[in-house]
Order: C-alpha cells, then sequence, then structure tokens
C-alpha cells in the first residue's frame, strides 16, 4: 500500500508535532518556589518585553520557573485567551533555522509552508522559551537578533514574509555555561541583547522543601536527598560537571514514595543517572549509603 | 578479612571529596612523613591536605575504611580543630588556668602548642587527660555521625563491634583496665554490663558522662567538660601530685588532632592579620599627611600625634602577627610533612620487568598546576610566537577540515532535496513505499582530536644546548627585528644572558606549536613531569584540552622549569588517562624528552637504565592498547639504542638540531592525526 498521504510519516508530520518542541496551555499553576528576586525581575522584563536569558545547571528549575511565569502573566494576572502561552523548543545540535522558522512539507502533490515554532510565538504573542540554546547550530542564534531589538521582526526568508512580532511575543533562551565546552559560547552580540538570570541548585533547606512539596516525602527524608544533592555536587568536577540536579531528586523522592526501596530508588536515579564511570559511581553509591539510614 | 587500602584509595579519594566538599589525598600512614608526629600504622589521620589510613584492615566489608574515613573528616566538619583554650576555660570555671605551659615556654622559648595541649596541662596527668579528651571527641563525632549520616553510623557500629570482640572488655582493677572499660564504652559497648565488672567504684560516673555526650551531642566544649568531670572522678587513681608536674613530652600529647587544631587557629591568625591590615589602611587613607607634629600644633617639634602613635603600635602587633603566622606554618610543615595543597594523587601500576609483572599502584603522581613565574618577561616569548607562527601554521593548515558540506537524503535538513523529493512521488505513483529521506542539510565535517604534548622537565634539561660554547643566542638573521631593520634596538634574544638551555628550547617548542594549533581549532594539553621516587612522582599542568590558549597558558609554559628525575612510565599512563577522558576518537601523546628515563628507585640496580626503559615501554605499549597514537621526541644524541626497544614501530625521532625542534614537532604532528 502506499503511504504517500500518510500523516503520521515522518516526510509529512507537521512541523507543530516536531518532538523537539511542545507548547504548554497551563490550566493549573506550575509550583516554583523562588530563592531570590527572579519573580519580580521577570516580570518587569516582560512588561518592557526584554527578552531574557536563564542561566545554570541541568535540572535547577529554568524550565519550571519559566512555565511558573508564562502562567502568572498569562492567567493569573491577565487571564489571556491565549490557547499555548508557552512554546518550548529543546535545542540540540542538528537544530537548525528552518526548524524554529517553519518549512515547505510535502502534503499530497503540493509543498505546504508549515511555521515553526518560533514563527508560531511571534504570530500569536506567546512565550517562546529556547532550551539550552547554545546547543542549536549558530544559524539559529543569528535569526533571533532582529527578533530581540527594537525592531522585533521575524524575516522568513523561504516565503518573502516579514512577520512583525505580536506586542505579547517574549523571547527567553536558556543556558548552560556548565558542561558547554569553551568552543560552545554564546556570541556577544546574541548574548548583550538578554537580560541575565542566573539560577543555581537552592541551598539545601529550600532543596529539601522542593522535594518534600514535589513528591509528597517526609521532610526528613526530603531533607536526606537534599543533603545527597548537597554532598554529590562537591564532586562536580569528576566527569559531571553538572552534579546531582534536584530534577533526579525528586525523582528518587518520587520513586520512594512509590515503595520503592531509597538505596535501590537513589541507585535508579541518582547512581546511574549521574555518571557512567563506574569509579565515580561507586563513591556516589557510597555517599548515598553513608547519609540515608 | 583483610581489606588493603590501595584496593579502595580511588573510591575512597572521591567520597571524602563529597563528603568533605574538598580534596584529600588518601595515603597509608605508613607513609606518613611528618617528622615531628609519630603514627602508629593502624592509626587514621587527617592533615591539612592528606586522609591517613591504615594499610590495611581486618573487617567485615571495604566499609570499615569508609568509617575511618567518615571518622576523620566528621572530627573537622563537626568543630573539633576550633576549639580554643581561652573559651574552653571560661566556659569550665572550676578548672585552674594552668601555668604549666607558661612554664614550658620559659624553659624552652620558641615552644608553641596546640590548644589541646594547653587545655591538657592544666590537668597534672597532661598526657591521661589529653586521651581522655580524645575519646570523648570521638564519642561526640559519633553520635553526630549517627545523626547526620545515619547509613554510615550502621557500618560504624558494625566495625566497632568487631574491634570490641578483638579486644573484649576486662575486670576493672585499676587505672588501665579502667581506661580500656571507656574504650569498649565508646566503642558502644552496654556500660550496664561494664560496670558490672568493675573492682573500683569510678566506672559509672565515668560511663554517665560519655552516655551523656552520646545521647545529647554538642559542640568541642562538651567534650572539655565531660573531659574535666572525668579526670576528677579519676583522681584516686592517679598517684602524681600537683607539685611534681612533670612536662610531657611533645608527641605525647601532640599527634595530628593537635597540628590540626594549630592549623585552624592559623586562620584565625590569618583574619586577625586581614583584619589589622584594613585598619592600617584606613588609617593611611584618613591620613595621609606628615605624621610629625608641625609649628602651631601642642605637641613638640618632631614628636608622634597620638593617633599616628596608635598607627605605629598597630603596624608593630601586624608585623609581629606575621612573623608569628609564618613561623607557626613552617612548625606546621615540619610536622606534618610536605603538602600538596593544590594537588590531586593517583596511584599507578608499574612494569617490574625482571618479575614479568606489574607492581600494583607502585607509583603515586601528583597532578599540580604549573604556577606561571610572576617576575618572568613573558614580551620574547610573544615575539617568539609571533615570528613562528606563520610557518608552523601553513603546515598544520595542510590538515585543516573542509569545513561545512551539504548531505543529501537525509529524514531531516534545512532543504528539499529535490531529486530525492522526485524519486519519492515515481515511488508512490508506482505503488512502493517512498524513501522518507527527502531533506538535505549542511554538516560540518568534524575533526576529533586531542593531543597531549608531555614534557620532560627533569634536572638535566637545565644543561645548555652546546656545552662547550658560551651563550648560544640566535644571530639576528634568524630573527629579523622588522621595527628596526638596521639594528640599532638589542633584539629581544640578547637581554637573556644565559645561555641557551635545553628547557628553553622545549619551552618555546610547546609555545610556537601552541600557536599554530590554536588556530587549526584541535584540543591538546600542554603538561610537564619530573619527580623524586615512586611516591613522589609529579605531573604538571601547564593547559588542559578544554581550556583555550590565554596569557596564563603563556605563563603557566613560561614557568617550566628544570625540576628533578624522569620517571617516564606514570607519566605516561597518566597523559594516557587523561586523553581516554577526552573522549576524542583520535587521541595522540608526543613526549619531548632529553634522555633516557630515571629515577632514584626506578628498578633494583642503581645506574641500570633498563628497568626504566622497559617500564615506560609497557606505558607506551598500554597507551597504544587504548587507541593513542604515541611518539618520542628527544634531543639526546645517543638515544637510538634506547629508543629502538622503548618505542612502538619507531615511533621516536632524535633532533640533530634543536633549534629545528618547533618544526619537527608540528611535522610529526601533522603525520600523526592527518
Amino acid at each position: 500500500m502506499a503511504a504517500t498521504d500518510d500523516p503520521s510519516s515522518p516526510a509529512f508530520r507537521d512541523a507543530s508535532n516536531a518532538s523537539f518542541e511542545s507548547g504548554a496551555r497551563l490550566s493549573a499553576e506550575p509550583y516554583y518556589l523562588a530563592l531570590a528576586d527572579e519573580v519580580d525581575v521577570f516580570r518587569a522584563a516582560y512588561e518592557a518585553r526584554l527578552p531574557v536569558l536563564l542561566k545554570g545547571p541541568t535540572g535547577c528549575g529554568k524550565t519550571r520557573f519559566v512555565e511558573h511565569m508564562a502562567w502568572r502573566l498569562y492567567r493569573e494576572e491577565r487571564s489571556s485567551t491565549l490557547e499555548v502561552p508557552l512554546l518550548t523548543i529543546a535545542c540540540h545540535e542538528d537544530l537548525t533555522a528552518t526548524d524554529m522558522v517553519g518549512r515547505f512539507l510535502l502534503r499530497g502533490d503540493e509543498t505546504v509552508w508549515s511555521d515553526g515554532p518560533l514563527t508560531r510565538a511571534a504570530r500569536t504573542g506567546a512565550i517562546c522559551y529556547l532550551d539550552e540554546v547554545v546547543e542549536a547550530r549558530k544559524d539559529t542564534t543569528v535569526l533571533i537578533h532582529s527578533l530581540t531589538d527594537h525592531r522585533r521582526l521575524l524575516p522568513i526568508e523561504k516565503t518573502g514574509e516579514l512577520l512583525p512580532a505580536h506586542p505579547d511575543f517574549l523571547l527567553v533562551m536558556s543556558y548552560n555555561p556548565g558542561y558547554q565546552s569553551v568552543l560552545k559560547d554564546l556570541k556577544p552580540s546574541t548574548r548583550q541583547r538578554f537580560v541575565s538570570l542566573t539560577f543555581d541548585y537552592p541551598d539545601r533547606d529550600r532543596e529539601a522543601a522542593i522535594v518534600a512539596h514535589e513528591t509528597g516525602v517526609d521532610a526528613v527524608f526530603a531533607d536526606r536527598l537534599a543533603a545527597i544533592g548537597e554532598k554529590v555536587r562537591n564532586l562536580r568536577e569528576h566527569g559531571f560537571e553538572e552534579g546531582v540536579s534536584t530534577r533526579l531528586l525528586v525523582y528518587t523522592g518520587q520513586l520512594t514514595a512509590r515503595g520503592i526501596e531509597p538505596r535501590r530508588a537513589a541507585e535508579i536515579a541518582i547512581v546511574n543517572a549521574v555518571s557512567d564511570d563506574a569509579l565515580v559511581q561507586t563513591a556516589i553509591r557510597d555517599i548515598v549509603d553513608t547519609i540515608l539510614p | 578479612m583483610q581489606i588493603e587500602l590501595a584496593e579502595v584509595e580511588a573510591s575512597l579519594a572521591l567520597f571524602a571529596e563529597g563528603i568533605a566538599g574538598r580534596y584529600y589525598h588518601i595515603a597509608a600512614t605508613s607513609e606518613f612523613a611528618g617528622r615531628r608526629v609519630r603514627l602508629d600504622p593502624g592509626a587514621s589521620a587527617l592533615t591539612r591536605d592528606t586522609l591517613y589510613l591504615p594499610e590495611r584492615l581486618e573487617a567485615p566489608d571495604a566499609s570499615a575504611f569508609r568509617v575511618l574515613a567518615l571518622q576523620q573528616l566528621a572530627h573537622r566538619e563537626f568543630g573539633s580543630y576550633r576549639f580554643d583554650v581561652t573559651e574552653a576555660l571560661a566556659r569550665l570555671p572550676h578548672i585552674p588556668a594552668s601555668d604549666a605551659f607558661d612554664r614550658a615556654r620559659a624553659a624552652l622559648p620558641g615552644v608553641r602548642a596546640s590548644d589541646f595541649e594547653r587545655f591538657c596541662l592544666c590537668f597534672t596527668e597532661g598526657p591521661l587527660a589529653n586521651g581522655i579528651l580524645h575519646l570523648c571527641e570521638r564519642v561526640r563525632v559519633d553520635a553526630l555521625i549517627a545523626r547526620h549520616y545515619p547509613g554510615g553510623y550502621r557500618h560504624l557500629r558494625r566495625y566497632h563491634d568487631q574491634l570490641i570482640d578483638a579486644h573484649p572488655i576486662e575486670p576493672v582493677t585499676n587505672l588501665s583496665s579502667l581506661l580500656h572499660g571507656l574504650e569498649c564504652i565508646a566503642l558502644g559497648f552496654d556500660s550496664r554490663v561494664a560496670i558490672l565488672l568493675d573492682h573500683t567504684g569510678l566506672l559509672a560516673d565515668c560511663a554517665e558522662q560519655l552516655e551523656a555526650i552520646a545521647t545529647a551531642p554538642g559542640d568541642v566544649y562538651q567534650s572539655a567538660a565531660a573531659c574535666a568531670t572525668i579526670m576528677l572522678t579519676l583522681a584516686p587513681l592517679l598517684d602524681a601530685k600537683p607539685d611534681d608536674l612533670q612536662l610531657p613530652l611533645e608527641e605525647e600529647l601532640g599527634g595530628p588532632a593537635a597540628w590540626m587544631q594549630r592549623e585552624a587557629r592559623l586562620e584565625d591568625w590569618r583574619e586577625e592579620l586581614a583584619g589589622l591590615d584594613q585598619s592600617l589602611q584606613g588609617i593611611e587613607l584618613l591620613d595621609g599627611d606628615d605624621p610629625f607634629a608641625g609649628e602651631g600644633e601642642e605637641l613638640g617639634s618632631g614628636e608622634l600625634r597620638p593617633e599616628d602613635r596608635h598607627l605605629a603600635a598597630l603596624e608593630r602587633e601586624r608585623d609581629t602577627l606575621a612573623r608569628r603566622i609564618d613561623m607557626e606554618r613552617s612548625a606546621i610543615q615540619d610536622a606534618l610533612g610536605k603538602e600538596y595543597p593544590n594537588a590531586r594523587s593517583y596511584r599507578y601500576d608499574e612494569w617490574d620487568y625482571l618479575s614479568r609483572g606489574y607492581l600494583r599502584r607502585w607509583c603515586r603522581l601528583f597532578e599540580i598546576r604549573l604556577e606561571p613565574d610572576k617576575d618572568q618577561d613573558l614580551e620574547p616569548l610573544v615575539a617568539l610566537m609571533r615570528h613562528h607562527r606563520p610557518r608552523v601554521q601553513k603546515q598544520l593548515e595542510l590538515i585543516r577540515p573542509l569545513g561545512y558540506q551539504r548531505v543529501r537524503r537525509v529524514a531531516d535538513g534545512d532543504e528539499l532535496d529535490f531529486n530525492a523529493v522526485i524519486e519519492a512521488r515515481q515511488d508512490a505513483r508506482a505503488g512502493q513505499s517512498p524513501d522518507e529521506r527527502v531533506y538535505s542539510r549542511r554538516d560540518r565535517v568534524h575533526r576529533d582530536v586531542c593531543a597531549a604534548f608531555l614534557v620532560d622537565l627533569s634536572a638535566s634539561t637545565d644543561d645548555p644546548l652546546d656545552k662547550s660554547a658560551p651563550a648560544a643566542a640566535p644571530t639576528t638573521d634568524d630573527y629579523p627585528n622588522l621595527r628596526d631593520p638596521f639594528g640599532a634596538e638589542d633584539p629581544p634574544w640578547e637581554a637573556a644572558p644565559t645561555p641557551r638551555r635545553i628547557i628553553d628550547v622545549q619551552r618555546d617548542t610547546m609555545l610556537i606549536l601552541s600557536a599554530g594549533l590554536e588556530g587549526l581549532g584541535d584540543s591538546y594539553g600542554v603538561y610537564g613531569f619530573s619527580g623524586f621516587g615512586r611516591d613522589c612522582v609529579e605531573f604538571y599542568v601547564a593547559k588542559e584540552p578544554d581550556e583555550r590558549f590565554s596569557r596564563a597558558t603563556l605563563a603557566a609554559i613560561a614557568g617550566m622549569k628544570p625540576k628533578r628525575s624522569t620517571r617516564m612510565g606514570p607519566a605516561i599512563r597518566h597523559a594516557a588517562r587523561k586523553l581516554v577522558d577526552s573522549g576524542s576518537a583520535m587521541k595522540v601523546l608526543i613526549i619531548l624528552s632529553d634522555g633516557f628515563p630515571q629515577d632514584s628507585d626506578y628498578g633494583p640496580v642503581r645506574g641500570s637504565h633498563e628497568y626504566g626503559v622497559q617500564d615506560t615501554a609497557r606505558a607506551l605499549q598500554e597507551a597504544a592498547e587504548k587507541g593513542i597514537e604515541t611518539f618520542c621526541l628527544t634531543v639526546d644524541k645517543s638515544g637510538h639504542d634506547y629508543l629502538r626497544r622503548m618505542c612502538p614501530d619507531n615511533r621516536y625521532m632524535i633532533i640533530e638540531d634543536v633549534e629545528g625542534l618547533p618544526e619537527a614537532l608540528s611535522t610529526v604532528y601533522r603525520t600523526l592525526t592527518a
């Protein structure tokens, strides 16, 4: 049977369904525990429509923060009717400008233009969040230049359209200065278009509060997990510059809350996730074993 | 079951780093080389940069080493070394401050002591008080481990139970059996049972003190208070009279804990010094005018003003404190042995060709960052790099990657590939499944190379290039000075009065090649190595592959100096480990040396180089097995005989004209990586 018009075939997929991109409808408030003044700063930046750059290690809450802010700005404070107020693009090293702006697709016997997520956000007035932006190819960062200065224009080369961004549109990027090599860095011309908010893992008490909230484990166990986080991060230099993320601690808590024995849960969610080096794994396993009761 | 420290050392170092938040070398207590402290080989101790543990342990499993490490680190974490004698005596008014320490100082001027020692000297039986204070401290720290590291505490209990089994409690009839009883209680033995064996009637009161600590551990002064109470309780068993107080020997009191306390106190002094410096600066800023009284002031002419007298006093105080810090620091260094504060240590096997086997974990290698020489003028080196760069770069550019290439027929890309689209349509019309790869994209052609350059920094690299001729400065023809074609200005070379040495050529070569490699974009590390003996192989890092070449790198390479011996094997193994860790597809190791490998204990026969050559050959072979391309370059003209045996497939080159080293090296690099 000919599969030409099968919409599930990758060649004919709609760019909006691409795996790297996801939209958030934000029907409920995403939990976020503010560590400093980042909520106020972000709101002020949004009001002035200043693009925001979030710097920080993986799993420390950057994405959650953007979701939380999008919920506040679009749902709580303005009750916007926009269906998808936040479009997230997870950048990777093969991500090209085409993937963000849109491309021609084959549909039946014709080629049709399909907007990419960046174009869609600029048209509808959503927040477009480029996660791990330095991973993307260099041509993508240049693409956002005209969107992030006073012009707020998105040139779509392939259709010849010059799209003025919706007044509500905001571009947010995250960037992880830790593990990317020095060769993969943002150009100053890109970096200097953004106001920067720096994130790091929360201190032990607040991390325990986050873990307890997200997983429902008791405060003492949450504190033990936070202690593991603190100690394992002391080993950041050994092949895993990121340390263990708050996200992994939450995973451990979630597994434990569902009846997995705590050491086993930590083995799955922390020891195996953080490093492949057997020696480092042994050391982390020993730390976990020492801290858990 | 017997467990060797060497087996668990590597993971234990990481464990300790995680728990403590800083790196400690792990070493066997038998390796302890401090001069003023004696350590029992079965003891554990913590110094500023090293965690000493017994070489082997009789224990249920390997967690026993972790327990010992945790106990040592916990002393630091829970403030044992922040002990301050003044504070202790203020909290314990019933203990009279002793003048023993002052008497000791009068008898032996210049003697300092830790606050632990000073506290213990308040009792007539100083060494006994010292023992009890540390016993109480152990109980306190163990109780805090139970609270903060419950998993670790489980292993600790198991290990302690085994210790009690090995040395069971005996009937308590005198001081020594009572102390043993207390020791058992501190290890967790049930005190109710212990009291049943007590014939002195004193154990119960002492045990009560330990139990109070174990139930509600507080700060270090809680241990001091308990120690004082126990000392009072023990009085009937002690026969010393207050008058015949004898000054204990340093080893009887000291121990690493005392020195660690002195180290912690040094920190306080440093803070104090910084405070004094700050207030001095403040005064000088406020009052920058002439300190001597001028006319019209009430003071006599030339007399100091009160605030300036204050200034002078402050300055004196500052200088005294600075001197005290210096003396204390050198005393600590003397007591605890040489330190490697900003280094990491690794152990490597060594190949013993005589017995055809590896000596397991035979060498200890310290990885040390090369400290730039602050006084060195870098400008001539910059000029040198600038001069050579075009030639080297031209050579290296021959291997430059192709850049971007369009890749066709891929599932995802920025353009439709029309040929593929047409074929897909044809297939669809013909009723066949079309190929879904209808896009094309531009991909970068990667060059994934990581190189390590290992420079021999042995003492012999200090030799002049030409031993007969004096200074071998290059002529101005070799290095045309374009800014000054008539030679009126001295070329940078003549600024250096010393004759050119092997190390200078090696260093310059590395700089020139670095300049070229930066342009190529390959990642590369620059390392030096030397050392003395198997316990002290030194591996110097000037540049790691993931760092960019900067002025700091230049200064670090410029700081390469001749050091001591040439134990090549461990250095090669360590460089190979770094290359493997880099994860690059192509790994290259290039060694620059000036002679055969040699070290004080490199082989059983002094003067025979065969052992070193064989070990180096083995290390190179191991590197090759890990997929590393190796190459040795030497300036030793008599090198053919041993290099042929040492390097695989004639992967070596003898540089006849040393000044040609940069070009030879870039040719080698090009051949190896192209």
